[in-house]
């Protein structure tokens, strides 16, 4: 059997083996730098995107009386959401509710919303329902809430969790004492309290 | 016809012998041939030799063999990530190791092995990126398979398997980002890769992290992707959807987190998975304890 002296090509082990060290090194480095730390995503803007859905919804299979066709269609958010805000603005710039544009108003008193088409009160200023529901006697607002129980004390569709989804309960009587008309699709696909 | 006879036998074993010595004499040509550094002659010679029935089976020929192309290699080919000179100096010295016990072949064909296969994870580690990402998959695959068979307990063989596995992860899921429409199956390349590397380590919490943002990222652009026009019977569908992504999140996100309370984006991610659920009180538990750590 001959050996690998025969041919006097043996490694060079020395040079090699600390090459070989400090390239396993200078990889390793290599590798774990290529790892990067992604952020999540943000889950206030999903939740915001559900509910401007919801709220497109509405504007299908809810009818207004035909004075409040005309002019903007405005949405009045009671309380701060910044990220469901911006979320109906962009539903705004492409969606129309007929031949009405679309106006998202960021609301601080019960005074503000008097002309608003839909309020939308967030949880934070639920307090603020009476108020609300004082200054749209008369007029032809659809009232949405976001917080356990206020579809039975005014507010005609409130926002509620369920197995951790969001769904909504309607007041049928509480959206048609605004003149407004409401499709029984709609009736038929959220939770009806009386 | 005796004397015929016993001539041609005569003649045969003549024959044989000088075809042996002139295998032998082409091993040795071609071992000149490199020490005058004619490497195209070099392997010309030596790639008949090792075809030849007397010295296919020859260690030294092969060893030989995988010298002169590990020469090739160092000498011209270094710079190409997919050498195949390489590859062919590997298979050469794993065939000469497989003949030639003797322990001084053994040391020689194991050291060549050890530093070829070296140079792959180097390349392996140089292609980690959204275009050469195949590269860097086969070239680990072969030094996997020539590492362990010259070193079987090499000493953390382990971790480098999850830092690879970790950083393939990090590249499909950048494939992936650049366009989540197009490019859905390097999600589920992602996912495998983490999950590889979870087999060999359940409690890397960059494996754990990154597999709780993927399904989380996953949810979260169901919904953002979602038509306005959607009515209420598909948004249920939507939202049914999501929550199962979420819930699948969420195990890896809370085992990154029992092994890193303190790192940030852990408890971001946690707070918002709970509050995708609608659980709003642990989202702000969590959320608190981030403000804490921030102060």
């Amino acid at each position: 059997m001959h050996s690998s002296k025969k041919y006097g090509l043996q490694f060079d082990l020395c040079i090699e083996k600390v090459m070989k060290k400090l390239l396993f090194i200078f990889v390793s480095v290599m590798i774990l730098s290529s790892w990067m730390v992604v952020l999540p995503d943000q889950s206030e803007e999903a939740n915001a995107k559900i509910k401007t859905i919801y709220i497109y919804n509405f504007t299908k299979y809810i009818e207004w009386p035909a004075s409040y066709k005309e002019g903007n269609f405005v949405v009045g958010v009671l309380g701060t959401n910044t990220p469901l805000v911006t979320e109906l603005n962009k539903m705004a710039s492409s969606k129309t509710v007929g031949t009405q544009k679309f106006e998202i108003k960021s609301v601080s008193t019960p005074a503000d919303c008097a002309k608003c088409h839909i309020v939308y009160i967030l949880s934070d200023n639920s307090s603020q329902l009476n108020g609300v529901l004082g200054k749209l006697k008369g007029k032809s607002a659809l009232i949405v809430t976001d917080k356990s129980g206020l579809a039975t004390k005014g507010s005609g569709i409130n926002f509620f969790v369920d197995g951790n989804k969001q769904k909504i309960e309607l007041n049928r009587s509480n959206i048609e004492k605004y003149k407004l008309k409401v499709a029984s699709t709609l009736v038929d696909m959220a939770v009806q309290v009386k | 016809m005796l004397k015929t006879k016993r001539t041609i036998i005569f003649g045969l074993l003549l024959f044989l012998a000088v075809s042996l010595n002139a295998q032998q004499s082409r091993v040795t040509a071609a071992y000149t041939f490199l020490q005058q550094g004619k490497l195209d002659s070099a392997k010309a010679t030596i790639d008949v030799a090792i075809l030849h029935p007397e010295t296919q089976s020859d260690g030294q020929a092969w060893y030989v063999r995988g010298f002169i192309y590990k020469t090739i290699y160092n000498q011209s080919e270094k710079s190409n990530k997919q050498s195949s000179s390489r590859i062919e100096g590997l298979i050469s010295f794993k065939k000469s190791l497989t003949i030639d016990t003797t322990q001084e072949n053994v040391t020689e064909n194991i050291k060549n092995i050890k530093y070829l296969a070296t140079t792959l994870y180097n390349d392996a580690a140089a292609s980690l990126d959204t275009i050469d990402y195949k590269i860097a998959v086969n070239n680990f695959d072969i030094f996997r398979e020539y590492y362990l068979l010259v070193d079987p307990s090499a000493e953390n063989f382990k971790q480098k398997e999850i830092d690879f596995a970790n950083a393939m992860a990090t590249v499909y899921t950048r494939i992936y980002e650049a366009d989540r429409n197009g490019k859905t199956d390097f999600l589920n390349y992602a996912k495998a890769s983490y999950n590889k590397a979870l087999s060999f380590d359940p409690n890397n919490i960059n494996a754990n992290y990154n597999m709780g943002i993927l399904y989380y990222n996953q949810a979260v652009n169901l919904i953002n992707q979602s038509d306005y026009d959607l009515d209420i019977v598909a948004l249920n569908d939507v939202q049914d959807n999501s929550i199962n992504l979420f819930k699948q999140s969420l195990p890896f996100m809370e085992k990154a987190y029992a092994l890193d309370p303190n790192k940030k984006e852990t408890l971001l991610g946690l707070s918002g998975i709970y509050f995708s659920l609608n659980e709003k009180e642990k989202s702000n538990e969590f959320k608190q304890k981030l403000e804490q750590i921030g102060k």
